[in-house]
């Protein structure tokens, strides 16, 4: 008897062993390759978006080959379509939206992070989440009814009166005659219309200020405590702590946040649509109406047919490819910073 | 005068048979604080401190974790008041001025009392750029004199033969007791008066952390030099004057050999025998 325990004893300990070893590698795998899927479904519907878009599109980049691109048509009556006007248009928004959001958003992370008291951190912090909760329609509904008669009524006239070649108040500035072109960026037909390219601009710089000013105050609080300490020790003041050493330890995040933030206006629906205006004049105006994508596919497609919904299918996919420009654009500038910095 | 200094500089000096004449009260002082108190909103983190930093000498402050060590050595340069919350009363006088009196400019007082921090923090920048940009702050330098100094604060260091060829690069590339000497390039590169070391090693190996006292032991014929350190040894090792702080007081203070042989409190003689802290 106790010699069979002696002998046995080690044999099955090392059979258990061999088991249990075959049992974590099998859940490894298993485990693995469900992480796999979870990734695997991001990529496919990706790529199964993009790819229906284009399919359901190819009538019209085959009625109008590479013009399509180019021509500044949408003529729903002739069956005349370009994406010009809607590509530009969705650019153009997105781009003002980040020139008011970005700066915005820079004073208010910094400001929460190295500037305000305890106690108005939370409360801010709140307000902004709260801000990016709003569903967009709502945005769009201000800015329609409160926004635009307000840009129409005091932003609009002061940027014509400074800026444009027929100023309401009759008198040419003197940016306008000594700088060539500006004059075509501050134009209008309805100078007493709020909606435009300016407007959904701005409108869109709200709906993305606190989704970059989350991004940043969070990067912003994984600069560590020593090393502020350090830059201050040598004599630096708050700003050029923030300027030399908070935003480049975290400049890759901070573009991030940025792009994440542009991506959102590229996409932006219903708030454009109300604002927008929704036409479809090729003018380089940002005092103009005008129209994005996502705008016009949110107000043609209902009624859409035949060619034009491929049409619409079309700029769809355009879309895709604008927002994968960008983000390579992005690539490419993270880049070029972490070359130059000697990294 | 002279005959002292020779003595107090040499390593280990307390051992020495006139050791024990030797009165470093005769060293005039660098800094002198008088009934300084600090809080943390309603904690009362240091009572009452009155010490006398001597010139060009190593001040070690030691003490068990939380006994303010740390506190006092962040109120020299007055970086704790980049926090909110955080008071300090009582004076400190520097060359005949109360750094802690709110006219006093935070910049000139950075650039005359230099820090070096635990942990190695070099900024996510070159290693040339580490060393000039606080340079940058309080002086308006042409190239040449700007790699002269960076030189002289690298080889002051004793860091320069490592890395004079590798200045362009990322000085997060470095080794941590490289990063932490780059460190105290940075702080001596503004010709401060009085270095701070708060803890400088407790994140560095053996060897690295001999080379940072071998480093402390150079510097001090230029500097004024206070080291907070949780390890023994390295107090009686690289220090001239050695303070025991515990619970926010200032126990003991008086010269290294004296506190690591015959100290005059019983508190003070537990914590270096080990039998708290």
């Amino acid at each position: 008897m106790h010699a069979t325990v002696s002998s046995n004893a080690p044999t099955t300990a090392r059979a258990e062993e061999a088991a249990r070893n075959a049992r974590d590698t099998r859940n490894d795998r298993l485990f693995g390759g469900l992480l796999k899927t979870c990734a695997l479904i991001v990529l496919v519907s990706l790529v199964g978006a993009a790819a229906s878009t284009l399919w359901l599109g190819r009538d019209a980049f085959a009625t109008f080959g590479w013009g399509f691109l180019t021509s500044s048509a949408w003529d729903p009556t002739n069956n005349q379509y370009g994406a010009l006007v809607p590509v530009m248009g969705t650019v153009t928004t997105a781009l003002i939206a980040l020139i008011f959001a970005v700066p915005v958003s820079f004073g208010i992370a910094l400001f929460l992070t190295e500037i305000a008291p305890n106690w108005l951190r939370g409360p801010v912090s709140s307000a902004i989440e709260l801000l990016a909760g709003i569903p967009s329609i709502i945005y769009g509904m201000w800015g329609l009814f409160i926004f635009a008669p307000f840009v129409a009524t005091y932003i609009k006239p002061w940027l014509m009166n400074n800026l444009s070649a027929d100023p309401p108040d009759g008198k040419i500035s003197w940016l306008v005659q000594h700088v060539p072109f500006i004059a075509k960026f501050f134009s209008s037909e309805y100078p007493f219309f709020g909606a435009g390219v300016l407007t959904a601009g701005l409108v869109l710089a709200i709906m993305i200020i606190p989704f970059i000013s989350s991004v940043m105050r969070e990067v912003f609080q994984t600069v560590p405590t020593r090393l502020k300490e350090s830059a201050y020790a040598l004599g630096s003041s708050t700003w050029e702590v923030v300027w030399d050493i908070v935003v480049p330890y975290t400049r890759t995040a901070v573009i991030g946040g940025i792009f994440l933030g542009l991506g959102r206006a590229l996409g932006e629906t219903m708030a454009v649509a109300f604002v927008l205006g929704n036409t479809f004049k090729f003018t380089p105006s940002i005092l103009e109406t005008g129209s994005s994508i996502a705008s016009t596919i949110a107000n043609q497609f209902g009624e859409a047919e035949g060619l034009q919904k491929s049409a619409l299918m079309a700029i769809a996919f355009l879309l895709f490819v604008v927002t994968f420009i960008v983000l390579t654009i992005a690539r490419l500038m993270l880049r070029r910073l972490a070359s130059k910095e000697g990294s | 005068m002279t005959n002292m200094n020779e003595v107090a500089s040499k390593p280990g000096f307390g051992t020495s048979a006139h050791g024990s004449d030797v009165d470093l009260g005769q060293v005039p002082a660098k800094m002198t604080v008088r009934d300084l108190n600090f809080h943390y909103g309603e904690f009362h983190a240091l009572k009452s401190i009155a010490m006398d930093v001597p010139e060009k000498k190593v001040t070690a402050i030691i003490g068990p974790s939380g006994c303010g060590k740390s506190t006092l050595l962040r109120i020299f340069n007055r970086i704790y008041a980049i926090y909110p919350n955080l008071r300090a009363s009582g004076e400190i006088v520097l060359d005949g001025e109360n750094i802690l009196d709110p006219k006093y400019s935070l910049n000139r007082l950075r650039s005359k009392v230099g820090m070096v921090f635990q942990k190695p923090v070099p900024f996510p920048m070159t290693i040339f750029e580490n060393v000039a940009y606080g340079i940058r702050h309080h002086e308006k330098l042409n190239r040449t004199d700007m790699e002269g100094r960076v030189e002289q604060a690298l080889r002051g260091a004793a860091l320069w033969d490592e890395v004079k060829d590798k200045l362009k690069q990322s000085a997060l590339g470095l080794s941590g007791g490289q990063q932490q000497r780059l460190c105290i390039a940075r702080g001596i590169a503004l010709k401060p008066e009085v270095l701070l070391l708060d803890e400088p090693t407790s994140a560095l190996d053996p060897i690295a952390t001999s080379r940072i006292e071998q480093l402390v032991e150079e510097l001090k014929s230029q500097f004024t030099i206070v080291i907070v350190t949780h390890n023994m040894q390295q107090a009686a090792r690289c220090s001239d004057m050695t303070a025991f702080m515990y619970m926010g007081e200032l126990i003991e203070f008086d010269r290294t050999e004296k506190i690591f042989t015959k100290p005059n409190k019983k508190q003070t003689e537990d914590y270096i025998t080990g039998r708290f802290g």
